[in-house]
């Protein structure tokens, strides 16, 4: 459009002769505009990819092209005169960029805590050549330290920080404050939680050693008054797995859903049958995650769960200093994993995309729908002989694993493992 | 030499006489070994007792190790030095790389590339190195070790590195010298604008700390002469970093516009100055690097600059800077040399990089994946390759720390209902 004015004014600053010039372009211009579909050229073109989207039941071959950080276009071929930069993804599974709803990024310079500290990792060092670009804080931070949480770390990241906010004041300090119930404060959470709903999607419940419910209570109240679920972590030990499942309500979540230490009693009892409680919690709509971490996966739990009907609703990573090198690693590594257990790529794929962003009531993210953020990954499956090990070091084999190809964040490149979006070298220019 | 048979042959004694009491901890058998130190390129087992390296030999019997781990298929390296990262990270919002969000925790990012040592380079200055040991150093499963830099409050920001007066030879000698022998290895010059009164002080400092020095010499308008700094400023010994940086108007590069390497830098290698890649998110590009390696101009050191701005680029980690130089035609024992045995003998620490009996057991397993592989540089430019190393397992003093497909752990095993 700017062009066609261009012209225009080019015709009233020059002479006849160049007007006529200026015309035979303005008609030029005009072909090539109808041509082009009003001149709309997309920033960004991945061709050829198998897309999945679970959100709009698409699984199957489509490119996408991407304009001004937003989906553009998905369709079964977009021609490629079209994009300014076209990149084939052949081969390669196209998806929504992934969201890994537990995680602890409030990295600081404190020694042996999570709020403000050493044992929180920075995002953008682990998501993007994950294929995530969305992960959500579970209550590092609480309402007297979020304001420290998003300057240092939230409006620093390339990743999308989303958080749940602690019902314990100043997050988890690890130190006797984060079991002050008295810094448990249903109003002042809700009240910071409402005034970032952009940023905040939730309360977080975890790391009370009382058996006062009134922490929990607190927690659920904050979720009510803002109208946002509340996640529920572990290490909560005096409080009874069953009932912690039936205070909460129907889109609340619970984590470290498959974890087997003492300080909860596993989902599946002795016999290996999963509680009568935990699905009638799950037909209830309570969502439950996965919060692998150091501690939170066992594959004892796991499996037994899965083939009666409990596989995890979305893949939190609990992404920490102490899962980081572990059997976590990372979330390629998580739905490689679920694959090795049985699940197919489709199901992996709408657990780490449509299912994590309806968790948090984030509708805009977890799809590829038209006019949404341009927040793809890119992944290869690699065959070959692979090992997925768990919280215990025990190991399943698997023939697939997932590589992260490409990310694209805000419509931008993030990632490139192969340098697919990569110029290939001129030997020519190489040489002289 | 007999003294050393003698004591041998009495260690040997001890170690069959006193049986379990020294069981092997980790057996990794069957995989390619390579121990450029050693001159070791073959088949052998490596055996693991107390944090330290028992054994090195083609057949060691497993019925006395805790855990066998088969790595037949795979290379068994010393752990890797990266002999030039950020790892000061921290939260001073006005900082760069001393102290702030730009440098990062080195273990998110060593492991899992078969690093066991970063050196860092020049991150913190002789005023905030306690700090930096404090919240870094002392707190990281990787071994960190540091170039100290010259500024004295290091690399917190470009106007606060050009302070001629906050670079000061007998402080930071000092620190050397008498408070942290230990750990730092070296003086770091850089980014500084000016002539080359930086890299004298360095220099300077370096002599008084009995170390090498760094020098990351760029920023300069005009470049200052490389040929200088190689020939005058510099001793045999010291490193320059991002040797394949493509210059723009503030860098002088190594190889001409024609694509001819200067026959200086030849001169200067042979002179001994340390050439050292120091990959980053500005400092590598194809268009010097392919030239270079074609006519044998070849780095001493292969090293990342992990911060920020490389860690998601062309950079990625060691495991991918590798590579690169795998799909440039270097062997890979040549590969291997210049992450360990290279770097280890650069900054004086030749209990590193190694496998010889009684070191600390610093281990990486790589597997060398076959396929079709794209290498980006920093302008966006990819060189092709058909081989890229992947790190298996990775062991720091004797534990293992790494394990990407559980090859040291046992299988799941489904309960039987009872």
């Amino acid at each position: 459009m700017n062009k066609t004015r261009d012209v225009f004014s080019d015709i009233y600053r020059s002479g006849w002769r160049k007007s006529v010039q200026s015309i035979l372009q303005l008609c030029i211009g005009v072909v090539f505009i109808t041509t082009n579909g009003w001149g709309q050229t997309y920033d960004l073109l991945l061709r050829n990819g198998q897309l999945i989207d679970p959100k709009n039941s698409i699984n199957g071959k489509m490119d996408i092209a991407v304009l001004d950080g937003k989906v553009a276009k998905v369709a079964a071929s977009i021609p490629s005169n079209q994009a300014k930069k076209i990149i084939d993804v052949t081969g390669l599974i196209v998806t929504p960029g992934l969201i890994d709803i537990h995680t602890h990024v409030f990295v600081g310079g404190k020694p042996e805590t999570f709020a403000d500290g050493f044992l929180s990792v920075s995002p953008d060092d682990f998501t993007l050549k994950s294929g995530v670009t969305t992960v959500v804080d579970a209550g590092t931070s609480g309402w007297r330290n979020f304001p420290v949480f998003k300057e240092h770390v939230i409006d620093k990241s390339r990743t999308r920080v989303l958080a749940f906010l602690n019902i314990a004041g100043n997050g988890m300090t690890g130190s006797p404050t984060e079991q002050d119930v008295n810094d448990m404060d249903a109003y002042m959470t809700s009240l910071v939680v409402k005034k970032n709903p952009e940023i905040i999607v939730g309360v977080k419940i975890g790391h009370y050693e009382g058996a006062d419910w009134a922490p929990f209570d607190r927690a659920i109240d904050a979720a009510a008054k803002s109208n946002t679920p509340l996640f529920v972590e572990c290490h909560l030990p005096q409080f009874s797995l069953e009932d912690q499942l039936k205070k909460m309500r129907p889109g609340d979540i619970i984590t470290h859903s498959f974890e087997k230490i003492d300080e909860r009693m596993p989902v599946i009892d002795e016999q290996g049958k999963l509680r009568s409680f935990v699905i009638d919690a799950q037909k209830r709509g309570v969502l439950f995650d996965l919060g692998h971490g150091g501690a939170g996966f066992w594959f004892s739990v796991a499996v037994p769960a899965m083939k009666q009907g409990l596989a995890p609703n979305s893949f939190g990573s609990d992404l920490h200093r102490f899962s980081m090198n572990a059997g976590m690693k990372d979330m390629m590594n998580i739905m490689s994993k679920y694959m090795a257990m049985g699940m197919s790529l489709q199901e992996a794929v709408e657990r780490a995309t449509w299912n994590a962003a309806k968790a948090i009531h984030r509708n805009d993210l977890g799809n590829l729908t038209e006019g949404n953020v341009a927040d793809i990954a890119v992944f290869r499956i690699r065959e070959g002989n692979f090992g997925y090990t768990d919280a215990g070091g025990n190991v399943i084999n698997g023939t697939k694993k997932l590589e992260a190809e490409l990310t694209v964040r805000n419509g931008k490149v993030v990632w490139d493992l192969n340098g697919i979006s990569g110029t290939p070298l001129n030997p020519v220019s190489a040489s002289k | 030499m007999k003294l050393y048979s003698v004591v041998l042959f009495i260690f040997c004694i001890t170690v069959t006489v006193s049986g379990n009491a020294q069981r092997i901890d980790i057996l990794l058998k069957g995989g390619h070994v390579i121990d450029p130190c050693n001159k070791i390129d073959k088949v052998m087992d490596v055996a693991i007792t107390a944090g330290k390296i028992s054994g090195v030999a083609p057949s060691i019997p497993g019925d006395s190790a805790k855990k066998i781990v088969n790595v037949s298929g795979m290379y068994v390296t010393p752990g890797i030095i990266d002999m030039h990262v950020h790892v000061f990270h921290g939260t001073d919002a006005g900082s760069y790389l001393a102290n702030g969000f730009h440098g990062l925790p080195a273990d998110g990012f060593t492991f899992r590339a078969g690093v066991t040592t970063v050196v860092d380079a020049g991150s913190s200055g002789w005023k905030n190195f306690r700090s930096f040991k404090a919240q870094t150093i002392d707190r990281a499963k990787t071994r960190v070790l540091a170039f100290l830099n010259i500024v004295g409050i290091g690399m917190y920001g470009r106007l606060e590195e050009q302070d001629v007066s906050d670079m000061n030879p007998e402080m930071t000698a000092y620190m050397i010298r008498h408070e942290f022998p230990d750990i730092i290895v070296g003086i770091k010059s850089a980014h500084y604008w000016g002539d080359f009164t930086q890299v004298d002080r360095a220099v300077k400092a370096g002599e008084l700390g009995g170390v090498p020095v760094m020098v990351d010499f760029g920023e300069h308008h005009p470049p200052n002469s490389i040929e200088e700094l190689f020939m005058k400023h510099m001793r045999p010994g010291d490193i320059f970093t991002h040797t394949y940086a493509n210059g723009f108007e503030d860098r002088e590069t190594v190889v001409d516009k024609d694509g001819k390497v200067k026959p200086f830098v030849f001169a200067a290698q042979k002179r001994g100055i340390v050439f050292d890649v120091g990959h980053g998110g500005g400092a590598f590009s194809w268009i010097q690097a392919v030239p270079a390696m074609q006519q044998k101009f070849w780095p001493t050191t292969i090293s990342s600059d992990l911060h920020t701005e490389s860690m998601n680029g062309g950079m990625k980690d060691m495991t991918n800077v590798m590579s690169k130089f795998l799909a440039m035609g270097m062997p890979l024992q040549d590969v291997i040399l210049r992450c360990t045995w290279n770097p280890a003998t650069v900054i004086n620490r030749k209990q590193l990089g190694n496998l010889s009996i009684g070191s600390e057991a610093d281990v990486a397993v790589f597997s060398l994946r076959e396929g079709d592989f794209g290498f980006l540089d920093v302008t966006g430019a990819k060189v092709k390759g058909k081989q890229k190393l992947e790190a298996e397992l990775t062991i720091r003093a004797g534990k293992v720390v790494w394990d990407l497909n559980g090859i040291g752990a046992a299988d799941y095993v489904p309960n039987t209902k009872r």
